[in-house]
Parts: structure tokens; C-alpha cells; sequence
């Protein structure tokens, strides 16, 4: 029994006002075609990532009752079915990383850092009725390397003096531009593609 | 959990019946069929009682029944459980052994019959084979109760309490009877109500002993309610009973459990009572019978609640069931692979129970989803496979149950005022690698879960081919039989039912809905408001396929007009919404919702729909609305398709000055929809004009450039105030409209830029506030309001239509609006830089009236700084004389009428500061105030500072040099030449008759004035002593008419000085107080007014009775120059002194005299000796300073006295001796 293995189904930035700044949707493995294909539409991952912004507030609420999450972590916001969950960071400027993790979001003898695109579905194929069979699960902390390196991306994209991150996201207004920057798109195509679970780095 | 039978997934709670209360219904046991023939009734013979004591009894037990209490070990009653239900007189009890049907004859004699439920039994479904099914688990929860508690009445008459007693007896002995004629184990119970007070307790206990005896009841399962007891004794009786009963349930709960481990024990297969005939003629194996056994000990467990040996039975009985002997073995299409299914499902349900009763939230959650996969798995490989209808219904259902097991079990972690979403695991959990779903989360979720595969059920359940969809009987045969395998029917209709061709079936829909709407009540209870705007958007979709439109706006709306997704940038949210609502809002008729949507909607954010006319003035086709709708619609409700933007170009404007402004307007609307033609445009403003008014006019000249399109408009005064003059812009009105015309067409994606000048007239801040767009048409009117806000208002300023500039300033949205500026000028036609001491100072100014009209005005003058003076000022034609007033350091004259100057007229003015003794700054400040007549309440101000610098104009420094006064001393012996007046002798005149000085006072002084000055006349001033007569004479005459002096120029003047001492008595240090007068005028000056500067000159001291050495140089005229050197000293001691002289011979001259000699002086004695000096001819003729070897010494004190010189030629050195001038030969 080949066993499933959690992917990033979706990476989203959601700046302050609320508003998504960035969007990346990853294909998972879909046993009734035995393709990769994105598990929902685009649609539907803006009303997931969307719906992470009620954890977002309540765990704020929490944790300033309680004076804890301090360092942004999040970690897993919730669960919204038995196979996507949405984990989330938050940094202290405001924006907010949720990585939306398919946990049989790809199918091998072990996890990869390969990059898969749609449509690769040419390793090992397995039986739909054995896809379905219960993957590896998470620990809470495996998702910091995401995080980390979504940081980092931004940070890079904040030092360039050409974004202004006000334009993104207006202090106390409403909305905001979507961040168009190539590099940044593609950074989160690399993290969104090359996590598995156990990657220490990306 | 409605679709499973009832009561197979429940949790089973001790079973109590009261038997023998009025009012109560009779129990239904809803035995049916042969088995309601066959069983047993149970009757109690005696009438039943309904007394308010048995009443309130039977009301307090039937309130602390168990069965609803939620499934948690945390919250569970300790001390009883019971499941109570109540019948009057009798009850039906379930046959121990079920007969054999009819036509079956016993094959033996010693056969044992079975229970009824028993697959052992002919007449059970479950025979010959079959496992367990729901029935049993009716049978102890509804069917045989562990209790049976009967209600006798004690009378308390004693004429008949023995009667009485009697039938209780037989009563009770019949029922127990009947009991145990049933074979079932039922506990009997009695409790005997007082129908009165009784006479004596002794006798009751008696008569109960009695009672017990004659009925053969245990001691501890009869209770007697005392008569006329409160609520609460009746409560504690109560309590007590069902605590007592408990344990005695427990017994019979536990023989059960024990009697099927035993039977489990004995590890063979029972055989049926009739060996099966008919299909296979298999019975159950024996791995079936201990599935059947483990169930049933699990659930005995369940009603002891001893929950981990029911988990520990349950979740064997499941691992057997799915063992290689009973379920793989099963074929597909046998009736009984669905039961095993729903066995297996009853059995994790039980253990998901069990997990969730030990608060194992993990450990359930993952079990479901073990189960979920075993039977996914299981289906896939031995069934019809996961990818139809009827295993998605299974999915939904499986999810659904979990919900209200979850709700069920009330778990703390979860309830909605902690606004968790899921519990975290479990610490045996904790390390391990769970899955995220494996933390429980709250019931919304799975309530959403269900309803995602209740769609997926619909979508396989419309891929059914219509050939299965035909209702069996209008198929052929062969097809009904191919069929009839092909699609997995466990607990959901046949494909003909499930989705039929010709009629309705199934209501997906509405399945959906119902679980949507369960799902976002518990989102909505934990403040997810977006989840329960995402799960209101799914339902929504359901409903719009059911038509179901009103509900849609009633769900949706509030979605769209609270949750702003639009404005946040979720624009694929938005457009979902936007969409669903216009298409229901037009489907309702409801006009004032479809015009904003399609206002909205025209926004170019949005992706464009295909074959969508976007034309707002063509929304309301199709629409019938009874009056013509009228759409107001405010800042923030949608986002519109206009941006706007408001700039004032400066950050200030004077009142009665115009501002330019422009306003924009930028459509973002899609590509090719209709241009918007707006019917007017108005700006509000705060300060000082309330509002701005442009109506549309089609042919209004716009200079267009691209996308661009700019006018300016003209603006006049609003038509309600007609009657005002327009141009008079004087007029102080906050409410002023302003209006103007231009073209408003808005095509997609133009820019419309509007100049406008607007009038100022108040002082203050005006800002501008919102922006409300009108659009009128035939069918509707709509109204835009769009705040400007200064964070997002673009700060560009269209010079044309592509050249933009940035307004520098940082709120273009407001302009500071200054008070009309003063037109009056202050000036000084002759100002200087300097003014200087000791003179009056007359400064003239001038005020001109620029205002077009006269001015009544009025002048304050301040003089600030330092002792400022009181000044004067004079105003021609005025006599104001006044002074001003100094108070700290300001001299202040205000309130000086100028009265009306006329319009561009001068009025003078002299302002006059007398002499100021010390050099200093002030600042002169002028301040005019006037009333213009056209607003005389209004008034302004204009104020001019000067700055007087006043300095003094001249500084000296002086000299004081001996001299030799020729007198001759007076002589101390001479008594009447040096005896004063008598003191005492006030009349005669004061005679000097004391020691006498000369001096020579040369005074150094410079004009550090910045222009030339005059100096008329130099003088000193002696102040007089009483001890000392002094007298100046000018020693240089000073040039008639004065002498102009230069700026930074020194002159000197000099004052030979005589003093004399009152009395020769008086040889004291006497102080000489000199000051020096500058008499100067300003050479322009007519009038000759001569200023008088005094230098104080520093304190000289005379006299003193030190002996004193003066040398004095005369020429001889004689054919060669001779010198005479005289050298005076003066004793003005009382002491007789003896000097020493020496004269060093010199190369330079020759001198005669002693040149060593001893000279002696008396008390007060001047003496004089002489040399004569022949310069010598070493000097080459020129003149030339030569040191002169002269010393005086005191012979007493052997000191040295210093050389004065008193005259001319001679001059002491730097290291205190004397050089002479000795002249040239050509002096001679």
C-alpha cells in the first residue's frame, strides 16, 4: 500500500487590511485520475483562505487574554476536512501566511522534494482504494520551516525600494494591490513545491 | 443517526418501569406480530393510584431520566442512571423462547426453543445465519426492564388496612408470578404511598414487615412515601429508591453480561432449533457467535458503564467481524453483507462513544476515520466500490453521525464560549505524527463534511443511466436483475428511487441545505463569520437550484453588506456573491437590490460575464416594480466602479479670493458596457460653502486627450438664492451653492477632470466632505455617495490630459482660508539705523489707506525693551498730547483716534521719544486698527515693528599728568598765611589757604557714531568737594562753529587742572570727580539744537603726604641751548626728610650742578634744585630722548622716590626712570 504524503495544496499572503496579497495554488495527487490536479478551484481557496482570517481573530483574542503568541505562529488554524488544513503565521507588521497543506497531496514510497506539475502522474501508480488509506500525519513545529522561508521572501521583496507596502495594504483603510513581484512568485512556487514533510530547509 | 435504527447507536441506560400510577400512558412496547401474541403480560390487578404524593413521586422520577443526558463521563450521575418509563397497569414483556411458527413441527421433544431475537430461531430475520441486529438492542433497552416498581397505596383506615394489605399481597406475588412464568430475571420493586397520616409509625413498620413477608420482597426493595411530606422529602425518598434500585440494576445488568461471556466460553456454535432448509442452509459460525457474544457483553457493559470494558468488547467484536471468517466471506449481493456492514458501523459508532465518554477526543477522531478507511477499503475490494452514490451517502452519513456524537458527548474543549475550534489531543497522543483532521474538531466542520459528500452523492447519483433510473417495473426483467448488483444500496435507495427518471426522488438538495445550515449555526456560534459566509455561499448555490430565492437574499445579503469581500480584495468571492444575489434579487422583483449589484458589478475588478449586457439603465428589464425605485446608495456599501478624487491646488486662499480646485472622476467599468451618463454631480463641503452642483449638458466644451476629458466649469451662485447679487462676494454665508454645467458621460474607463473656482469668503478651514453621484433615468433613480478620504485620495492634478503633477501639499482635500488681508500701510519716510543718546528723538510716520474705501482707525504704539521711555505722540490736527505708560518693560500708548482716512490718503503721525541716557534697543511697534463702513463689525488689523537702535555716539579715555604749580608753598610757620577760618564761624567765607596741585587732564574721545557729528563745544565738569577747590581751564580753544567729526576718528582736548586744600592742616588724599561734556549737533540739523553727551570720567585722587619728586625742563635762550633741568620735591609730611640727589654724568649733555648734595625738608616744604644741561653734539643735530641719571633718595628710609615729570619734554620710561628731550641743533 503506497501511502499519501501531505503537500501544500496552497500558499496565501493576507495583508492587514484582510486583503490577499498572493496566491499560489499547488496541484495534489488525485487518486480517481491518478493525475495531480489543484484539489479545488481557485474559488474555493480564496473562501479557505478567507475563512482562516475568523482563526486568525480568535486566536488573537486568545492570545492576548492569555499574553501568549508572541513569535506569530499560528500553527494549525484548523482543519477543514479530512484532508486539507490550514496552518498560520502571523508577523508583527500584520501579514498573514496561511499554507493550506493537502495530507495526501502526493503519493510515493517516501516524501521527495520533487518538483510535481499537473498532469505528472507517471510515478508508481497505485490503487485508488490504497490512495485513500491514511497518510503520514504532522507534528505541530513542521510547518515552521514554511513559514520561515515565507518570511524570507518577503523581507526580500519589502527591501526593495520600489514596493511600498502601504500601497499594498493602506494603514486603516480598505483593501489593497496584490503583490505582483515575479521573484516573489516564484519563491512561493519553489517553497510550495519543495516542502514535504521533515524538510528542514527551503 | 436517524437513518440507523432507533436505538442501535444510542447509549443504553438501565431500563426501570413504574408500574400501577394513574394518568401514566400505557407502555408501548411496540412488540408487533406473532411476537405480541406470544408474549408475556405482566398485570397488576389492583387499581391503579393517583394520589398528589404518587404523582409528584412518578413526576420526579420521570424528570431525572437518564436517556437524554449527555454521553460524557465528566457529567454523568453518579449515583443512578435509569431510563424510566411509566405504565398504568400492565405490561408486554418479550418472550424468553420464541415459538416455532406454524407449520413446523418440533423436531424432537428435548429441542430448545430460542429468544425470538436469536438467529437460532426460525422466526428471527437473523435466521439461520445472520448476526445481530438492531432488535437486540431494543429488546434490553425498550422491551425488559431491569426493574419493574410497582405503586400500592397503604390505607391507612385501620377498618381496612388489613383488606388492603392482603391484595397488595396477592397482588404482588401474582405479578412476581407472571415474572417468573416469563423467564426474564426482572428485579420487582414496591413503593407503597400513605394515603394519610398514620396513627402510629409502630404499627406502619409492622404492617410493612407484614407486607414484605407475605410478598417475599428483599427488605431493600420496598419504600414507603410517607404521608403529606414536603416536595423535598418526597425528592429525598426519591433519590434514596433510585439509588438502591441502581445497584440492584447493576446485578441484573451484570448477570446478563456474565451469562453471555459464559456462553461465549463455552466455545462451540450453537445449533438452531430447526436446522435451516431454505438458501444455504449455513448457520453462523462459530467466529460469528463471538461477535455476537463480545456485542453483547459490551453492551451490558455499556449500561453499567463500565466503558473501557465495553470499548475493550466493542472493539474486539470489530476486529472479528472483519476478520477472514465473517465479512471477506460474505458475498456482495447477500442480504447480510449489509447487515455486517451496519454492524460494523454500529460497532465504531459505539467505540467512537466509548473514546469520546473517556474525553479520548483524538482517539475518536481517528478511529472514525479508521473506520472510514477499513470500509473504504473493504467496499473497494469485496463490494461495489467508493465511486457511486450509495458509498457517498454512506460518507455523508458517517460524517453526520460524528457530528451529533460530538454533540452528544457536550465536550467542554468545544463549546462555543471557549471559541475553540478542535481539542488538542489527548497527552498519550501527543507525540505522535496526528493527522490535523485527528484533533476533533467542533460538529460544524463535520456537518460541512457530510454535505460535501451529500453533493458528491447527487453527482454520481446524476451519472446514473437513465435505463436504471426507469422504475423496476417499467424495465425488462434482465435488466431489473443486472441492476439489481450493480449499485451499492446499503442503508439509500435503489437507483430508480434515487434519482428516477419521471418523478422526484430524492431531495439532495434540501439534505444539503439541512446540513449546510446546521454547519454554519456552529460557525456562526464561534464567531467564524467568514466560514459561515463561505457555507451560507454553498447553501446558497443549493437554494438557487431548488428556486428558493427568497431564502437566498435572506442569507446572502446580510453576507454582502456586512462582510465587505469586494472592498478586501477577495475578488472571486465577490463576484460568487454578487452573482447569486443579482440572479435572486431579480428573480424576487427586488429592484433597489439588482440596481446596486449591477452598480457594482459593472466594476472592471470583476472578470467579465460572457453575454452579459452591462448597461445600468437596462437593469431593471424584465423587472416589474409597482413605483419607480429610488436607489440611495452610501460610502462603503459597494465598491463602485468610480473612483474619485477632490483637490483644493493651494493649502491656503484668502477670503475673497477664488481657489481652484479640480475634481475626477474615473470610471473603471468594463470594456464596452454602456456609458454611464450621470444627470448631476454634487460636492459637500464643510466651511464655507456647503455645496457644488454640476448638472449634465450634453454639448459643453471638454478638451479630451486619450482617456481623459477635462472642462472647467463656470460656477454661479445656486437658483435658491437668486436674489442675491452674484458678484457681491463680500457677503458672509456658510450655506452657499454653488452650480455649474458640463457633459457627464462617462464612458468605460475615462477619466472626466473638472476645474472649478470657487469663491472664498469666510476665514477658516473648508473642506471638502463626499461626492454623491445622481443617476436618473425613466426607470429608476440612483444615488452614489463616495466619502473622500485623504489616505486614499490620489494627489494628481491633470494639467492636461496626460500631464499630471503631485500636489505638494499634504491635505488637498481642505484649504485654510486667511482672513481678508489689511490694506492699510504703515511707513517711515525717514528712518535711521542709529539714533543716538542724549537726544530727543521725533520719528514721523505715515499711514496710507490702500482699502477702496475710507477707514475709521485707531493706533496703539508700543515701545518694547529695556526702561523704555514715556513717549508722545502727535498727530496734526489732534491735540492729543498724551503720554504713554510704561508698565514692566513696554511703554504703551493705545487708543489713539485717527480718525476717517480716507481711501488712499495719508495720515501723519510724529511720535516722540525724548533723550535716552544709555545705549539701547527697543522695539517700536505701530498697530492700526479699522472698521471698513461696508462691515463695521469686522475689524482689521494691520501692525508694523520698527526697530530703534539707540547708542551712544561717543566714548573717550583721559590722562591725568602732574604739573608743577608755580606758587611757591605756603609755609607752615607762616601762621596767618596758612591759618584757615574758624570752623565754628559759619558766616566767613571759606578761604583756601591749603596745599595747591596742577595737573593736566588729556582726554582722548572717539565718534563711534555711523554718520559725521558735530562737536560745538568740549567741556569738564568738576563736582565740587567741600575740602577741595578745583578749576578747569580748556587748554586748547576750540574751533568757533564746532569741528565735524568722522565716524571712528579720535580728537583730543585737554584741561589744565589747579586744586587747593581748604587748610594746610588737611594733607589728605582728596578725590577728583571729573565728567566730560560733548556738545554736538547732527550736522544736517537746522535748528542747532545741541545735544549734550556727559562721559563720566574715572575717579583721579590728589594730594597726599608722600613725598613727591617733579621735574620740570625750561630753555634757557641763551646762544647755545642750554636746558634747565628743576627738580621740586615736596615734603607734605609732618616729618623733617632728608633726600639724597645724585646726577649721573651723561654723554650726551654736560650738565652744572651738584651733582651729589643732600637736601633737607621741613614738615610741609617744597624745595627746588636747578641744573643747567648742554646737550652734547653726539645727537648728530636731530632731537633726540636721552636718559637722565637723576636719583632721589630718602636718606631715612633709604628708598628710592620715583621721578615725576611735570612738564613737557621730559617723560618718565617704563622702568621707572626719566628721559629729556634734548633738541636738535637746528633748534637753535
Amino acid at each position: 500500500m503506497a501511502t499519501c504524503f501531505p503537500s501544500i495544496a496552497c500558499l496565501g499572503v493576507i495583508g492587514r487590511n484582510n486583503n490577499p496579497l498572493h496566491v499560489s495554488i499547488f496541484p495534489s495527487y488525485d487518486p480517481a485520475t491518478n493525475s495531480y490536479r489543484p484539489v479545488r478551484t481557485p474559488l474555493q481557496f480564496s473562501l479557505l483562505l478567507s475563512s482562516t482570517l475568523d482563526v486568525f481573530e480568535l486566536r488573537s483574542r486568545q492570545n492576548v487574554a492569555a499574553g501568549t503568541g508572541l513569535t506569530g505562529d499560528f500553527g494549525l488554524l484548523h482543519a477543514v476536512d479530512e484532508r486539507l488544513a490550514a496552518y498560520g503565521f502571523e508577523t508583527n507588521t500584520g501579514v498573514r501566511f496561511v499554507v493550506i497543506v493537502d495530507m495526501r497531496g502526493r503519493i510515493g514510497s517516501g516524501p521527495t522534494g520533487r518538483t510535481t506539475t499537473a498532469g505528472d502522474g507517471g510515478k508508481t501508480p497505485a490503487t485508488p482504494a490504497s490512495a485513500a488509506a491514511a497518510g503520514v500525519g504532522l507534528r505541530e513545529g513542521e510547518m515552521k520551516v514554511v513559514f520561515k522561508a515565507m518570511q524570507a521572501a518577503y523581507i526580500r521583496l519589502l527591501q526593495n525600494p520600489f514596493f511600498d507596502p502601504d500601497e499594498h495594504s493602506p494603514p486603516g483603510g480598505h483593501g489593497g494591490r496584490k503583490i505582483t513581484s515575479r521573484k516573489f512568485g516564484e519563491d512561493m512556487r519553489r517553497i510550495g513545491e519543495g516542502w514535504t514533510a521533515g524538510v528542514t530547509s527551503l | 443517526m436517524d437513518e440507523y435504527p432507533a436505538g442501535s447507536l444510542d447509549l443504553n441506560v438501565p431500563f426501570l418501569l413504574a408500574l400501577g400510577t394513574a394518568g401514566a400512558a400505557t407502555y408501548d412496547s411496540g412488540l408487533t406480530g406473532p411476537l405480541k401474541e406470544q408474549a408475556s403480560l405482566i398485570r397488576s390487578e389492583l387499581p391503579a393510584i393517583d394520589t398528589d404524593q404518587a404523582l409528584a413521586l412518578l413526576r420526579y422520577l420521570q424528570d431525572r431520566d437518564a436517556s437524554k443526558l449527555p454521553c460524557n463521563g465528566r457529567s454523568a450521575p453518579k449515583k443512578h442512571r435509569f431510563r424510566i418509563k411509566t405504565a398504568e397497569r400492565s405490561i408486554l414483556l418479550l418472550p424468553r423462547r420464541a415459538r416455532l411458527p406454524d407449520g413446523i413441527e418440533m423436531p424432537s421433544p428435548t429441542a430448545v426453543l430460542h429468544s425470538p431475537y436469536s438467529p437460532l430461531s426460525p422466526i428471527s430475520p437473523l435466521y439461520p445465519d445472520g448476526l445481530i441486529d438492531a432488535q437486540w438492542i431494543r429488546k434490553h433497552q425498550d422491551l425488559i426492564p431491569s426493574v419493574i416498581l410497582c405503586f400500592y397505596t397503604l390505607v391507612a383506615d385501620p377498618t381496612l388496612a388489613t383488606l388492603c394489605d392482603n391484595k397488595i399481597k396477592t397482588d404482588v406475588n401474582n405479578v412476581r408470578g407472571l415474572l417468573s412464568q416469563s423467564g426474564h430475571k426482572t428485579k420487582l420493586a414496591v413503593v407503597l404511598v400513605s394515603d394519610q397520616r398514620s396513627p402510629s409509625s409502630e404499627s406502619v413498620q409492622e404492617r410493612l414487615e407484614n407486607l414484605r413477608r407475605g410478598c417475599g420482597i428483599d427488605p431493600k426493595s420496598m419504600f414507603l412515601v410517607p404521608p403529606g411530606g414536603s416536595p423535598e422529602e418526597v425528592q429525598r425518598m426519591a433519590e434514596n429508591m433510585l439509588t438502591t434500585l441502581y445497584t440492584v440494576s447493576m446485578e441484573y445488568y451484570r448477570d446478563l453480561g456474565r451469562h453471555a461471556r459464559k456462553k461465549r466460553g463455552r466455545g462451540v456454535a450453537p445449533q438452531p432449533t430447526v436446522p435451516p432448509t431454505s438458501g444455504t442452509s449455513q448457520t453462523l459460525s462459530l467466529a460469528g457467535w463471538n461477535v455476537r457474544y463480545d456485542f453483547k457483553s459490551a453492551v451490558f457493559a455499556e449500561y453499567r458503564l463500565e466503558m473501557n470494558d465495553a470499548l475493550r468488547s466493542y472493539e474486539q467484536a470489530y476486529e472479528n467481524l472483519f476478520s477472514s471468517e465473517l465479512m471477506e466471506v460474505i458475498p456482495s449481493w447477500s442480504p447480510r453483507w449489509n447487515e455486517a456492514r451496519f454492524l460494523a458501523d454500529v460497532l465504531a459508532v459505539r467505540c467512537i462513544r466509548c473514546l469520546l465518554w473517556n474525553a479520548q477526543h483524538s482517539a475518536a477522531a481517528r478511529r472514525w476515520q479508521s473506520h472510514r478507511d477499513r470500509m473504504a477499503d473493504f467496499v473497494d475490494r469485496r463490494g461495489r466500490g467508493t465511486a457511486n452514490y450509495g458509498w457517498e451517502a454512506w460518507e455523508s452519513r458517517w460524517a453526520l453521525v460524528m457530528a451529533s456524537l460530538i454533540e452528544k458527548a457536550d465536550i467542554p474543549d468545544l463549546a462555543p464560549d471557549t471559541l475553540r475550534l478542535y481539542s488538542q489531543p489527548e497527552k498519550s497522543l501527543m507525540a505522535d505524527r496526528l493527522q490535523p483532521w485527528e484533533l476533533l474538531h467542533h460538529p460544524g466542520y463535520w456537518y460541512r463534511l457530510s454535505a460535501t459528500h451529500m453533493h458528491a452523492r447527487r453527482a454520481y447519483a446524476h451519472q446514473i443511466p437513465d435505463d436504471d433510473r426507469r422504475s423496476p417495473s417499467a424495465s425488462p426483467a434482465s435488466h431489473v436483475a443486472k441492476a439489481a448488483f450493480a449499485y451499492d444500496t446499503y442503508m439509500c435507495p435503489d437507483p430508480y428511487e434515487e434519482y428516477p427518471l419521471n418523478h422526484v426522488g430524492v431531495d439532495h438538495g434540501k439534505m444539503i441545505i439541512d446540513r449546510l445550515k446546521r454547519a454554519r449555526i456552529e460557525f456562526l456560534k464561534r464567531d467564524q463569520i467568514r466560514a459561515a459566509a463561505e457555507v451560507s455561499l454553498e447553501c446558497a448555490r443549493e437554494l438557487a437550484l431548488a428556486k428558493d430565492w427568497a431564502t437566498v437574499v435572506k442569507l446572502l445579503r446580510p453576507i454582502w453588506t456586512e462582510l465587505n469581500f469586494h472592498a478586501e480584495g477577495w475578488i472571486a468571492i465577490a463576484e460568487e456573491l454578487d452573482w447569486t444575489l443579482r440572479t435572486a434579487s431579480a428573480a424576487l422583483g427586488n429592484a433597489e437590490l439588482v440596481l446596486a449589484l449591477d452598480w457594482e458589478l459593472l466594476s472592471r475588478t470583476f472578470p467579465k460575464r460572457a453575454n452579459w449586457q452591462y448597461d445600468i439603465t437596462k437593469s431593471l428589464e424584465g423587472i416589474t416594480t409597482k413605483s419607480k425605485p429610488e436607489v440611495s446608495i452610501a460610502d462603503g456599501q459597494v465598491v463602485p466602479f468610480l473612483s474619485t478624487s477632490f483637490l483644493f491646488k493651494r493649502e491656503e486662499g484668502k477670503a475673497g479670493q477664488f481657489a481652484q480646485t479640480q475634481l475626477t472622476i474615473k470610471s473603471n467599468a468594463h470594456q464596452g458596457s454602456a456609458p454611464v451618463v450621470l444627470s448631476n454631480i454634487s460636492v459637500d463641503f464643510d466651511g464655507c460653502l456647503s455645496r457644488l452642483t454640476i448638472n449634465h449638458e450634453e454639448d459643453t466644451v471638454q478638451q479630451t486627450q486619450g482617456t481623459v476629458a477635462i472642462s472647467t466649469v463656470s460656477l454661479t451662485r445656486g437658483t435658491e438664492e437668486s436674489d442675491a447679487d452674484e458678484d457681491d462676494l463680500e457677503t458672509t454665508n456658510a450655506n452657499v451653492t454653488l452650480t455649474g454645467a458640463s457633459n457627464l458621460t462617462l464612458a468605460p474607463g475615462q477619466t472626466l477632470v473638472f476645474n472649478l473656482d470657487i469663491p472664498l469668503r469666510e476665514p477658516g478651514e473648508t473642506l471638502a466632505k463626499s461626492l454623491t453621484l445622481n443617476l436618473e433615468t425613466e426607470t429608476f433613480s440612483l444615488h452614489q455617495t463616495l466619502d473622500f478620504d485623504e489616505r486614499t485620495n490620489p494627489n494628481l492634478w491633470y494639467i492636461s490630459g496626460s500631464v499630471t503633477k503631485r500636489i505638494g501639499h499634504p491635505n488637498p482635500l481642505s484649504i485654510r482660508v486667511l482672513p481678508r488681508p489689511p490694506k492699510m500701510e504703515i511707513r517711515c519716510p525717514v528712518w535711521k539705523d542709529q539714533y543716538y543718546t542724549d537726544e530727543a528723538v521725533a520719528l514721523e510716520f505715515e499711514l496710507l489707506n490702500g482699502e477702496d474705501i475710507e477707514a475709521h482707525a485707531k493706533l496703539e504704539v508700543t515701545l518694547f525693551g529695556e526702561s523704555p521711555p514715556i513717549f508722545k505722540v502727535e498727530i496734526p490736527g489732534r491735540d492729543s498730547d498724551t503720554s504713554s505708560s510704561v508698565r514692566n518693560e513696554e511703554s504703551r500708548l493705545g487708543g489713539l483716534p485717527l480718525g476717517n482716512i480716507e481711501s488712499l490718503k495719508t495720515s501723519n503721525l510724529q511720535i516722540l521719544i525724548p533723550p535716552v541716557d544709555r545705549s539701547s534697543q527697543f522695539d517700536l511697534t505701530l498697530q492700526v486698527t479699522y472698521f471698513l463702513p461696508t462691515n463695521p463689525g469686522t475689524p482689521i488689523t494691520k501692525a508694523a515693528i520698527f526697530q530703534l537702535n539707540i547708542v551712544n555716539p561717543f566714548e573717550a579715555n583721559y590722562d591725568l599728568l602732574p604739573r608743577i604749580h608755580p606758587d611757591p608753598w605756603p609755609s607752615l610757620f607762616d601762621h596767618d598765611g596758612v591759618r584757615s577760618a574758624d570752623p565754628t564761624d559759619e558766616d566767613a567765607p571759606l578761604a583756601f589757604k591749603g596745599l595747591f596741585q596742577s595737573w593736566y587732564l588729556l582726554t582722548r574721545y572717539a565718534s563711534f557714531a555711523s554718520e559725521p557729528l558735530r562737536v560745538v563745544d568740549i567741556d569738564v565738569v568738576l563736582s565740587p568737594s567741600p575740602s577741595v577747590r578745583c578749576s578747569a581751564t580748556k587748554a586748547l580753544g576750540h574751533p568757533a562753529g564746532g569741528r565735524l567729526i568722522q565716524p571712528k576718528t579720535i580728537e583730543e582736548a585737554s584741561f589744565d587742572l589747579r586744586a587747593q586744600k581748604v587748610t594746610l592742616d588737611d594733607r589728605s588724599q582728596a578725590p577728583l570727580d571729573v565728567a566730560l561734556l560733548i556738545k554736538w549737533t547732527r550736522p544736517d540739523s537746522d535748528e542747532g539744537t545741541v545735544n549734550t553727551t556727559t562721559l563720566p570720567v574715572p575717579r583721579f585722587s590728589l594730594f597726599g603726604t608722600e613725598p613727591r619728586v617733579l621735574t620740570k625742563i625750561t630753555h634757557m635762550v641763551t646762544p647755545h641751548p642750554v636746558l634747565i633741568l628743576s627738580v621740586y620735591i615736596e615734603n607734605a609730611s609732618n616729618h623733617f626728610l632728608t633726600f639724597g640727589l645724585v646726577m649721573e654724568p651723561s654723554e650726551d649733555f654736560a650738565f652744572s650742578g651738584a651733582k651729589q648734595t643732600t637736601l633737607n625738608l621741613l614738615p610741609v616744604q617744597r624745595r627746588t634744585v636747578e641744573y643747567k644741561l648742554l646737550p652734547l653734539e653726539g645727537g648728530k643735530g636731530r632731537g633726540r630722548w636721552v636718559p637722565l641719571g637723576l636719583v632721589v633718595r630718602d636718606k631715612y628710609y633709604q628708598k628710592v622716590l620715583r621721578i615725576v615729570p611735570g612738564g613737557e619734554e621730559i617723560r618718565g620710561t617704563k622702568e621707572g626712570g626719566v628721559e629729556i628731550w634734548l633738541p636738535g641743533a637746528d633748534v637753535s
